[in-house]
C-alpha cells in the first residue's frame, strides 16, 4: 500500500509539473497581458497543490506552512498587477475626460 | 484498516485532482478569448485544488497538517474568485474588441 501511494504521489508531482510547463509557454504565446496574468495564477496554484503533494510524499509537515505562505502570495501578485493596471487606466481616462463612465452608459443603453 | 481506507480515499482524490488540472490546462489551450480562458482557469482554481488538497488532508488526517491544509482550501476560495474579478475587470476595462469577443444576444 505504501508502495502504490508513494509511487501515486511521484507520479501525480511529476504530471503537475508537465502541466505547469504547459501553462507556462500558454503564458509565452499568449496573445495579450491578462491571458499570461491567468497563466501566472493557475501556474501559482498548480505549484500550491504541488508543494503540499511534497509535504505528504517526504514526509514534511512545513511543507504545508510554505503552501499557504504560497498561496498568499499568488493572491498577492494578482492583485498588485491588476490594480496597477486599473489605477493606471483611471488616472488616464481622468485626465482625458470621463471615458469609461461613457462606455458604462453606452453599455446600459443596449 | 482505517489508514489504508483513508489513504484508498485520498489517492481517488489526488488522480481526480490531476485530471481536473489536466482540463483546465487544456481549456487555456482550446478556448479563443482572454474572458473563456478565465473560465477555464477557474475550473482549476475551485475543484482542482479542492480534490488534491482533500486528497492531502486525508493523508494527513490525525496530525495538525491536515487542518493547516483545510486553511489552504479555504483561502483559496476565498481568493480565487476575487482574483478572476480583479483580471476580468481589467480585461473589460482594457481591451480594445471587447464587443466583438462577447457577442450579446440581441432582443
Amino acid at each position: 500500500m505504501t508502495d502504490l501511494k508513494n509511487a501515486a504521489l511521484t507520479a501525480s508531482a511529476v504530471l503537475l509539473a508537465v502541466l505547469i510547463l504547459a501553462t507556462l509557454v500558454r503564458a509565452v504565446i499568449g496573445p495579450r497581458f491578462t491571458d499570461r496574468v491567468i497563466a501566472v495564477n493557475m501556474i501559482n496554484t498548480i505549484a500550491v497543490a504541488i508543494i503540499a503533494i511534497l509535504s505528504v510524499r517526504l514526509k514534511e509537515d512545513f511543507l504545508v506552512d510554505v503552501a499557504l505562505v504560497y498561496a498568499l502570495l499568488s493572491f498577492l501578485t494578482v492583485v498588485v498587477m491588476s490594480r496597477l493596471v486599473l489605477v493606471r487606466h483611471w488616472r488616464k481616462a481622468k485626465c482625458t475626460g470621463s471615458k469609461p463612465e461613457e462606455k458604462e452608459t453606452e453599455e446600459h443603453g443596449e | 484498516m482505517a489508514n489504508s481506507i483513508l489513504s484508498a480515499a485520498g489517492l481517488i482524490f489526488l488522480v481526480f485532482g490531476v485530471f481536473v488540472f489536466f482540463t483546465a490546462v487544456l481549456g487555456l489551450y482550446r478556448f479563443d478569448y482572454v474572458l473563456n480562458r478565465m473560465h477555464a482557469a477557474a475550473v482549476g482554481d475551485a475543484l482542482g485544488i479542492f480534490c488534491i488538497l482533500v486528497g492531502v488532508i486525508l493523508f494527513h488526517v490525525p496530525t495538525l497538517s491536515s487542518l493547516k491544509a483545510l486553511l489552504i482550501l479555504v483561502f483559496m476560495w476565498i481568493t480565487s474568485p476575487v482574483a478572476s474579478h480583479l483580471i476580468a475587470q481589467v480585461e473589460t476595462v482594457t481591451s480594445p474588441n471587447l464587443k466583438s469577443e462577447c457577442k450579446v444576444e440581441r432582443r
